[in-house]
C-alpha cells in the first residue's frame, strides 16, 4: 500500500465519521422532531397544580356528613433551597414540627411536586406564627391554605361514606391521580371520588435552566368538586347504629347467659351419669353373672330419661363467674367479663403475651427459626409446646396471623361470640337506602391524620373497616322461607299430604340404610317410623290449596336419588308445631313443609308436563335479586349466591373445596336453599331488597345511597332517578297475604316467631311485618365440644298496608333470629313508626327461629 | 522544473503562482470562525443579560482571541514545515515542560481537571499545543524511519506519545489522551506500520485501558461519564444532564431551526458550557438540520483540502504533519459534534475553530496554518524557494 492509498482509506474513514454525524442528526431533526420539542417545552414550564376543593357529602336532610375545612399547611419550595442548605432547613422545621429532620429530609426526596414538597399539614397558629417571625431560617418555607376532610357526625354512616387517603398502585393507574393527591378508598367517597375531587387548577410558570420562575404562562383555576346528597336520613342512621351496637351487645351477655347455664346443665348431667353409674353397680352386685346386657346399658347416653333413672337430683346453684373459668378457661374475655370474638397477641421472641380470659394463659414464643425459607415459631401455652408457621391452628382458639422474623402474631379467637351486626333500611318503593350500617365501625376522621399502628390493628382484627351490609355473604336461613312461599302462590304449588307424625318417606330397602346413617335418631323415632314407612308415596296426593292444613311436625326423612337416607330436623324438634297451612307454616317458620315443598320440585322435576322444575324455585330467587348484586353504588358489593346444578358441577370440577367432593347435586340440596341454607348466600342488602321486591309487587329496584350531585353553587348537576333491575308481575293476591303472613309473624300471638321480641312494640304494632331467621353457622354440634352457633336475622317491613320501609338486621353468631336480631328490627321500626320518642329499651325475645 | 516568481502579483490571487494560499480551505477557516462567533453570542448574550453584564463581553473576547488566532494562522502559514523540522526536539521538551507545570500548584484548576496555567490577564491550556508537538515529533520521527516500520521505530512513536499523554491523564484529561491514541494510529498508518503492528498497538489500548479501569486508575467522574453515556436516561439528573439537554436542544431544532436568538433550550441556558464543549448545540436549535450539516460540510472542506494537501506535500515530513493535523481535526469534530448528539461520550474536547476559549481556538489555527504552509510550499524544495519570500 503507498501513502496515496493510505491516505485515501484515512479520507474514507474521516468522511464516514461526517457521514455518521450528519446520519444521526437527520433522524433527531427530522425523524424525532416532535419528541425532541416536546421535552423542551416541558423542560422551559414548571407546573404547579392547585387542589380542587373536595365536594360535601349530605344526607337526605341536609345534614352535613363530610366537608372540607382549610387548614395550613407548611410547603417547601425546594428550588428556593441551596442544596447544601436542605439539611439545616430540615432540621430547623423539625424542631418545631415534630417531625424527625431524617423524614423531612425523606420527603424532600421522594415527595417532590414540581420542587414543592409538604412537610407538615393542618399546623397550628403557634407554629405559622413562628415560621413568619424567623423567616430567615427557614428560607423557601411558605405556609399555604390546604383543606382537610371532615366528618362531623363521627361514626355515623361511616361505612357509606368511606374514607379517603394516599392512592396505591391501582388508583394511580387512574389518569386524574398523582402520588400527593388523596383518594376516596371506600364508601361513596371511593364510588364517587371523580364526582368529588372536582378538576384540578394549573399555573404554569416559564423557567430557565436554574428553574428561576420568568414569568407566568399561563393559569387555569379549579373547579370545586360536586356534593353529594344521599338518600340516607342520619338521623335514623344513628338510631339503627345504636340499635346494632346493643343488640350485639345483648347478644354477647345472652351468650354469656347460656354459658353459664350449659355449665349447670353439664353438671347436672355429670351427677346423674355418676348416679346411674352407681344405681348399676348396686344392680350389678346383686346379680351374680356380669353379662353383655349391662354393657349395652352402660353406653345409654347420659341425661336419657330411663327407668332406672333415680329421681331427679338436688338444684344446683352456680356462680357464673365459675362456669366461664372452667368450662372456657382460655377464651378472650373483656374487663367486663364478656366475650371477645378476636384477640390480637403479639410476642416478641423469648418473651410472654397474655391470653385473655377469665383465667388468663400466657403464651411464650421460645423461639423463631428459619426452616428451608419457613419462619417456625415454636410457642408454649401452659406446659403444651407448639411449632407453629404462618395459618396455623392451634392450642384449640389460638390461630397464626404471621409468624415474623423477630415476633409472632397470633389471633386468640372465640368462635362462639356475637361477632358483629349488620342492618339496612330500605325503600321499596324506589330501592333507596334510609340507613345502613354494621358495627363495630370507624371514625373516618381518624384516616385524614393517618391511622395509627394501634387503630390500624384494634379496628383491621374486627374487620372494621369492611362494610358487611354489602360485603357480608350470609346464608340467609328462615327468612328466605318467603320465596318458597310465593312460589307456592303463585304456581298453586304445595307439599304432599303426608298426614301426621314425624315423616319418613321411601321404600322399605332404603330405610335400612338410613337407620345406619341417622343411628343417633333412630331410638326415639322408633313408633313414627313404622307409621309413615306404611304409606306409599304413589299414594300420596299434594295438597290443593293454601289453606290445606300439613302436618308440621319435627322430623323429616326421606330417600335420595343416590340412594342414601336423609334425616332434617326442625328447629322445634323434637315437640313440632302441629297441624299447619302455608299461611301458618311462614308464620310459625316450620321447616318440615318448605322442605316437603322442595322435595316435591324434586321429585317432579321432569314429570310429563314438560315443565323444568329442577330451578324453579331458583328462578324465583334469582328474580327478586338473590344472587346478583343489587347495583348499588357503593364499591365492593358481593354478588351473593342461588346455587343449582350447574353451579355444583362447576365447583366440583374446579375443585374449589366449597362443595363435597363426591356425589351429585341432589334433592337434599335444593331443601337446603328452601329454607335458606346450603351453600345460599345473600348479602343484608340483597335480602332487604328481595323483600322490598315480593312486598312491592315484584320490582326489584337498584339500590342506591346517592339522590343528588349538586355544584358548588347547589345548582343540580345530577339527579338520579330509581332504576328498575327487573320486574315479576305478582299476583297481587300473593302479594296481600304475604304482608298479612308477614304481619302476623309479629302479631300472631300463637305462633308468631317474632310475637316476643315485639309484645312491647307499642302502637301501631298492627302496622309491622316481618320474618325471623337462624343461620347454623357451626353445625352437627355434637362432635363439637360447644353448642351450635347461629347468625341471627330479621327482615321487618312496615307500614305493612303500604311498606315504606324493609328493615334487614343480621347479628353475626348471635343466636336465634327472634331472640337476637327482631328485637335491633323492633327498635329501629319504632322509630319509623312511632317516632325516637316511641323507642323502648333492647330486651331479647323468645328463642325462635 | 524551474519556476520564477511572477511579477503579476498579488502572490495568492495568481492562478498560477506557487504561493498562492489554499482559499477554499482560508475561506471554510473564516466562515467556521464567523459562525462560531455568532453562536458564542448567542449562547452567552440571554445568561450575561440575565446578570445585569455586556451582553457582548464574552462575544468581545472571543473576538480578539479569533483575531489572534488569525494572525497566528498566518505567521504559521509562512512557515517552512522543512526548516521547523530542525526544531521539532526543543518544541517537543517545552511542550512536556508545560505539562508538569500544570500539575504543580502554578497550574490552576477549573472544576475537577487541572488543565491551565494562570498567566495573569490570559490563561493557557498547554494540554493543546502538546498536541501539536507531539505531531511534529511523530512526523519527524517516521519521516525518517524506513518503510514499513520497524517494530523499534513503532515502540519509539508509542513512547512519544506515552510520555505527554501519562502527563495528561494525571490532570486529567481523557479528551486529549484519546486525541492522542488516534492521531498515532492514523500517522503510524500512513507512516507505513503494518497492520500487524496497529492490531498490536490496539491490542495494548484494549488491555490498557481495562488495566487503567482494573486498578482504579480512572477517576469516578471518568467512569460516570462513561456510564451516564450508555444510559442517560436513568441519570437525567444529574451526570449526563449535559448530554439529555444538548440532546433536547438540537433534535428541538428540527429541519431549519428556530431560528438565531430564538432557540428556548438556548436563551434559558439549559444547556451547560454550551458556549465551549457545547456550542455545536447552538447551531442545532438555532438553525436545524441545514445549518448543522452546513457546519459539517464546512469541516468537510477542510479536511478534504487538508487531504489534498498531505497528497500533494513535498516531503514526507510535511506530509506525515498534515495527515496528523488533519487526525487531530477530524477526532475534535467526530467526538464534539458525536457528544452533543449522544454518539459519543462526554469527554470535553472542543469543537476547532467554534468552541469559545483562546488557547484551543489559537492552537488549532496554528495547526491549520501549519498544514496550510504545506500546501503553499507544495511544489518547492529548499533551493527553490524563493529568497524575497
Amino acid at each position: 500500500m503507498n501513502n496515496s492509498m493510505r491516505l485515501g482509506v484515512i479520507g474514507i474513514v474521516f468522511f464516514a465519521l461526517l457521514g455518521v454525524l450528519t446520519l444521526r442528526l437527520w433522524t433527531m431533526q427530522v425523524g424525532a422532531v416532535e419528541a425532541y420539542e416536546e421535552r423542551a417545552l416541558s423542560n422551559q414550564s414548571r407546573v404547579v397544580s392547585t387542589p380542587a376543593p373536595r365536594g360535601d357529602i349530605y344526607d337526605r336532610n341536609g345534614v352535613k356528613l363530610a366537608g372540607t375545612r382549610s387548614a395550613l399547611a407548611v410547603v417547601v419550595d425546594l428550588l428556593l433551597v441551596e442544596s447544601a442548605e436542605e439539611k439545616e432547613l430540615a432540621q430547623n422545621l423539625a424542631a418545631f414540627l415534630d417531625t424527625p429532620a431524617t423524614e423531612i429530609l425523606d420527603r424532600f426526596e421522594n415527595d417532590s411536586q414540581g420542587g414543592l414538597v409538604t412537610v407538615a399539614e393542618d399546623v397550628s397558629d403557634e407554629q405559622v406564627t413562628f415560621i413568619v417571625e424567623h423567616r430567615e431560617q427557614f428560607p423557601g418555607v411558605n405556609v399555604v391554605p390546604q383543606p382537610v376532610r371532615t366528618y362531623p357526625v363521627g361514626e355515623v354512616a361511616s361505612h357509606i361514606l368511606g374514607y379517603i387517603g394516599r392512592p396505591n398502585e391501582e388508583d394511580l393507574e387512574r389518569p386524574d391521580v398523582k402520588g400527593t393527591d388523596v383518594v376516596g378508598k371506600a364508601g361513596v367517597e371511593r364510588s364517587y371520588d371523580a364526582v368529588l375531587r372536582g378538576d384540578e387548577g394549573r399555573i404554569e410558570y416559564q423557567v430557565d435552566a436554574t428553574r428561576k420562575v420568568l414569568s407566568l404562562a399561563g393559569e387555569q383555576a379549579p373547579r370545586a368538586g360536586g356534593s353529594l346528597i344521599l338518600t340516607i336520613d342520619s338521623e335514623l342512621q344513628a338510631q339503627l347504629q345504636d340499635s346494632l351496637r346493643d343488640g350485639l351487645a345483648q347478644a354477647r351477655n345472652l351468650e354469656m347467659e347460656e354459658r353459664a347455664e350449659a355449665l349447670a346443665e353439664q353438671s347436672r348431667r355429670e351427677r346423674l351419669s355418676e348416679a346411674l353409674a352407681e344405681a348399676q353397680e348396686a344392680a350389678l352386685q346383686r346379680l351374680d353373672d356380669a353379662t353383655t346386657e349391662t354393657s349395652s346399658t352402660t353406653t345409654t347416653a347420659p341425661g336419657q330419661d330411663d327407668d332406672d333413672v333415680p329421681a331427679e337430683p338436688e338444684e344446683i346453684t352456680v356462680d357464673p363467674y365459675d362456669v366461664l373459668a372452667s368450662l372456657y378457661p382460655g377464651l378472650p374475655i373483656d374487663d367486663n367479663g364478656v366475650c371477645v370474638p378476636v384477640q390480637r397477641v403479639t410476642v416478641a421472641e423469648g418473651e410472654s403475651g397474655v391470653l385473655s380470659g377469665v383465667e388468663p394463659r400466657f403464651i411464650r414464643v421460645e423461639s423463631i427459626d428459619d426452616l428451608n425459607g419457613e419462619l417456625v415459631a415454636t410457642a408454649r401455652i401452659g406446659t403444651d409446646r407448639f411449632s407453629v408457621t404462618n395459618n396455623d391452628t392451634f392450642a384449640g382458639t389460638v390461630q397464626v396471623l404471621e409468624v415474623m422474623e423477630d415476633r409472632l402474631i397470633v389471633y386468640h379467637r372465640d368462635p362462639w361470640c356475637p361477632v358483629r351486626s349488620v342492618g339496612v333500611v330500605l325503600d321499596p318503593n324506589d330501592g333507596s337506602i334510609l340507613a345502613m350500617a354494621s358495627y363495630p365501625a370507624y371514625d373516618p376522621s381518624a384516616f385524614v391524620d393517618g391511622l395509627s399502628q394501634e387503630q390500624w390493628e384494634s379496628l383491621g382484627t374486627v374487620n372494621a373497616f369492611q362494610n358487611f351490609a354489602v360485603q357480608g355473604l350470609y346464608a340467609p336461613a328462615s327468612t328466605f322461607k318467603v320465596v318458597p312461599y310465593v312460589l307456592a302462590l303463585e304456581e298453586s304449588y304445595y307439599p304432599l299430604d303426608r298426614g301426621v307424625g314425624d315423616k319418613e318417606i321411601g321404600e322399605e330397602s332404603s330405610g335400612a340404610d338410613g337407620e345406619d346413617s341417622s343411628a343417633d335418631s333412630a331410638a326415639e323415632d322408633t313408633a313414627a317410623t313404622t307409621d309413615a314407612t306404611d304409606q306409599d308415596e304413589e299414594s300420596l296426593q299434594p295438597l290443593l290449596s293454601d289453606t290445606d292444613e300439613y302436618s308440621c311436625s319435627g322430623e323429616f326423612r326421606f330417600p335420595l336419588d343416590d340412594g342414601t337416607v336423609q334425616t332434617k330436623r326442625d328447629w322445634k324438634w323434637p315437640q313440632g308445631h302441629g297441624p299447619l297451612d302455608l299461611h301458618g307454616a311462614l308464620q310459625a317458620s316450620c321447616d318440615l313443609y318448605f322442605w316437603d315443598l322442595a322435595l316435591r320440585l324434586w321429585n317432579e322435576r321432569s314429570d310429563e308436563s314438560g315443565i323444568d322444575k329442577e330451578n324453579l324455585l331458583q328462578v324465583y330467587a334469582r328474580s327478586f335479586g338473590f344472587g346478583t348484586p343489587t347495583g348499588v353504588d357503593l364499591p365492593f358489593e358481593r354478588d351473593g349466591l342461588v346455587p343449582d346444578r350447574a353451579w355444583f358441577r362447576e365447583e366440583q370440577r374446579a375443585e374449589t373445596g366449597r362443595v363435597r367432593a363426591d356425589g351429585r347435586w341432589v334433592g337434599g340440596d335444593l331443601m337446603d336453599i328452601a329454607v335458606g341454607q346450603g351453600a345460599m348466600l345473600s348479602t343484608p342488602l340483597q335480602l332487604a331488597n328481595g323483600y322490598a321486591a315480593m312486598i312491592n309487587g315484584g320490582t326489584v329496584w337498584q339500590a342506591r345511597v346517592v339522590d343528588q350531585v349538586v355544584d358548588a353553587d347547589g345548582e343540580v348537576i345530577e339527579d338520579y332517578a330509581r332504576v328498575a333491575l327487573q320486574t315479576v308481575d305478582l299476583d297481587p293476591r300473593t302479594v296481600r297475604m304475604l304482608r298479612e303472613d308477614l304481619r302476623l309473624v309479629v302479631n300472631n300471638t300463637e305462633r308468631g316467631t317474632a310475637r316476643s321480641a315485639f309484645a312491647d312494640f307499642g302502637p301501631n304494632v298492627g302496622l309491622v311485618g316481618g320474618k325471623t331467621g337462624t343461620g347454623e353457622v357451626i353445625k352437627a354440634p355434637r362432635t363439637e365440644k360447644f353448642r351450635q352457633v347461629d347468625n341471627a336475622f330479621f327482615v321487618g317491613v312496615a307500614p305493612i298496608t303500604a311498606p315504606d320501609y324493609v328493615v334487614s338486621v343480621v347479628v353475626e353468631r348471635g343466636g336465634s333470629g327472634g331472640r337476637v336480631a327482631a328485637p335491633v328490627a323492633r327498635q329501629v321500626l319504632q322509630y319509623l313508626l312511632n317516632g325516637p320518642d316511641g323507642v323502648t329499651e333492647i330486651a331479647p325475645g323468645l328463642d325462635a327461629d | 522544473m524551474a519556476y520564477t516568481v511572477s511579477d503579476r502579483a498579488p502572490v495568492f490571487l495568481d492562478r498560477d503562482s506557487p504561493l498562492r494560499p489554499d482559499l477554499t480551505l482560508v475561506i471554510a477557516y473564516l466562515m467556521l470562525s464567523a459562525i462560531g462567533l455568532l453562536m458564542v453570542y448567542s449562547a452567552t448574550a440571554p445568561g450575561l443579560t440575565a446578570r445585569g453584564l455586556d451582553p457582548t463581553a464574552e462575544l468581545k473576547e472571543q473576538a480578539i482571541f479569533v483575531v489572534i488566532g488569525f494572525v497566528v494562522f498566518g505567521l504559521a502559514s509562512s512557515i517552512d514545515l522543512m526548516e521547523l523540522k530542525g526544531f521539532v526536539g526543543p518544541i517537543y521538551a517545552i511542550s512536556i515542560a508545560l505539562l508538569l507545570v500544570v500539575l504543580t500548584p502554578l497550574g490552576d484548576s477549573e472544576g475537577i481537571a487541572q488543565r491551565w496555567i494562570d498567566l495573569g490577564l490570559i490563561q493557557f491550556q498547554p494540554s493543546e499545543f502538546a498536541k501539536i508537538a507531539v505531531i511534529l515529533m511523530l512526523a519527524s520521527l517516521l519521516s525518517m524511519a524506513d518503510v514499513p516500520l520497524t517494530w523499534q521505530t513503532t515502540l519509539r512513536a508509542v513512547a512519544f506519545v506515552a510520555v505527554p499523554a501519562f502527563l495528561i491523564f494525571r490532570q486529567p484529561d481523557l479528551g486529549t489522551m484519546l486525541v492522542f491514541g488516534f492521531v498515532l494510529l492514523v500517522m503510524l498508518f500512513v507512516g507505513g506500520s503494518t497492520l500487524r503492528q496497529l492490531g498490536f498497538l490496539a491490542l495494548i489500548g484494549v488491555i490498557g485501558t481495562v488495566g487503567l479501569f482494573q486498578l482504579n486508575q480512572i477517576d469516578d467522574y471518568q467512569i460516570n461519564r462513561l456510564t451516564a453515556f450508555i444510559d442517560p436516561e436513568a441519570n437525567e439528573l444529574s451526570l449526563s444532564y449535559n448530554q439529555v439537554q444538548s440532546e433536547i436542544a438540537i433534535g428541538s431544532g428540527g429541519l431549519l431551526g428556530k431560528g438565531l436568538f430564538e432557540g428556548s433550550q438556548t436563551n434559558l441556558q439549559f444547556v451547560p458550557v454550551q458556549a465551549s464543549d457545547f456550542i455545536f448545540t447552538a447551531v442545532g436549535e438555532q438553525f436545524g438540520f441545514i445549518g448543522s450539516a452546513v457546519v459539517i460540510a464546512l469541516f468537510g472542506v477542510i479536511l478534504f483540502r487538508l487531504l489534498v494537501t498531505a497528497r500533494n506535500a513535498r516531503s514526507r515530513f510535511s506530509f506525515l504533519v498534515v495527515t496528523g493535523i488533519a487526525a487531530m481535526l477530524a477526532f475534535h469534530i467526530f467526538v464534539n459534534i458525536g457528544m452533543t448528539i449522544r454518539l459519543t461520550p462526554v469527554t470535553g474536547l472542543p469543537l476547532p475553530f467554534m468552541s469559545s476559549g483562546g488557547t484551543v481556538f489559537v492552537a488549532m489555527s496554528a495547526a491549520l496554518g501549519l498544514a496550510h504552509s504545506a500546501w503553499i510550499r507544495r511544489n518547492m524544495t529548499l533551493a527553490e524557494r524563493p529568497s524575497d519570500l
